[in-house]
């Protein structure tokens, strides 16, 4: 129901260069606000997931991903862990 | 003729990025205050690269300039240059041979504190980029509005600027959104109103459509507001009557395919 409600709503030229600048300014504006690049995003990730995966074992891949609201963020990280002794 | 408030509003009017309509902004909403009789001063901070005297058509009216003000060469009253159309607006020239530099935030201010005497709007208006002439523009102001094009780049400076002036405590920060054109935003091919508020964060304050009567009125230096009949014009207008506290309803500039439209491209496609 909600994915029928947000297709209603979403602008349906999906491959049209509107959605294209929108894209890509969702990641630009918030790289530039963040002053952070993908490069150092993906020394975070692989510098956390090392000190995690020192103590416990690590499953599948682990995400990182930035989360906005407003003109706020926040890093979201999500690292699956295996379950002891199978 | 005297002020019609007791209080004065300062306005800066900024973008970043150069060229997407912050001086024919200034013209505009000053030149639309005075005509409803608002004592109304704008002040040229683009120092070396000016054109608001230009695009208000008083080039010819020009002696001295702000720099000289701040040098003691003159007076400020001597400096202002009299609008000739309406007895209320003035403009205080940019310098044309001297820098950005040759001014400091400081010496805007008291400028400034002294046209709020007489003045019931000041408006400044910004030079592009973020280096000295954008910051002796913002220290004084009082609120800010952010000019934008529906351009990615634009958009991307708009959002440098709003950043700055937030971390300098502007708490009264609209977005312009200047030179939309419906039909394109329709046919998914620009970034609508919306997005623009949506990406920036920015509440509106106003929408001017692409008009190629802007360029014809720039020509003659008669600011469009003063065509009852453009688009652009009336936009404009709406915009002046924001600033005075009235609320005005926005139109409808993003055609969005009717409900029923996309209702029926939903369940018919995939
Ligand atoms: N709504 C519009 N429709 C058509 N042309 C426009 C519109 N707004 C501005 N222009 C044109 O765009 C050009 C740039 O405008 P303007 O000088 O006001 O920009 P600016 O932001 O002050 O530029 P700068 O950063 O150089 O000071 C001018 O030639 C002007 O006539
Ligand atoms: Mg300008």
């Amino acid at each position: 129901m909600i994915d029928l409600l947000k297709k209603l709503f979403k602008d349906d030229s999906e491959s049209k260069s509107r959605s294209a600048a929108n894209d890509r300014l969702r990641i630009v504006l918030t790289n530039d606000r963040l002053n952070l690049s993908q490069d150092v995003l993906d020394s975070i990730r692989e510098e956390i997931i090392q000190v995690i995966a020192n103590h416990i074992d690590i499953a599948g891949v682990p995400e990182v991903t930035i989360i906005t609201e407003g003109r706020q963020s926040a890093v979201d990280i999500s690292i699956p862990l295996k379950p002891k002794g199978r | 003729m005297g002020k019609k408030t007791d209080s004065s509003q300062v306005i800066v009017v900024t973008s970043g990025k150069g060229g997407v309509g912050k001086t024919t902004v200034v013209a505009n909403l000053s030149t639309g205050l005075a005509q409803l009789g608002y004592m109304v001063a704008v002040i040229d901070l683009d120092i070396g690269l000016k054109k608001l005297d230009l695009i208000l058509g008083l080039e010819n009216r020009v002696i001295y300039d702000i720099v000289q003000v701040v040098e003691g060469v003159c007076t400020l009253k001597q400096a202002l240059v009299k609008d000739k159309r309406y007895p209320g607006l003035y403009m205080l020239p940019a310098a044309q041979t001297r820098n950005k530099d040759d001014i400091t935030a400081e010496q805007v201010q008291r400028i400034v504190d002294e046209l709020r005497q007489s003045f019931d709007f000041i408006f400044i208006d910004c030079p592009a980029g973020i280096e000295q002439g954008f910051k002796n523009a913002i220290f004084a102001a009082d609120r800010a509005l952010v000019v934008t094009n529906p351009e990615v780049s634009a958009v991307r400076d708009a959002d440098r600027i709003t950043g700055i002036l937030e971390n300098e405590n502007f708490k009264n920060i609209r977005l312009l959104v200047n030179r939309i054109r419906p039909e394109m935003v329709k046919n998914g091919d620009m970034l609508s109103v919306e997005d623009l508020m949506e990406h920036l964060c920015l509440d509106l304050i106003g929408i001017i459509p692409e008009d190629q009567n802007v360029v014809i009125s720039t020509n003659r230096g008669e600011p469009i507001i003063l065509d009852e009949q453009a688009p652009s014009g009336q936009a404009f207008r709406n915009i002046v009557h924001r600033l005075i506290g009235e609320e005005v309803p926005f139109p409808n500039f993003d055609i969005k395919p009717s409900l029923f439209q996309r209702i029926k491209d939903s369940l018919f496609k995939k």
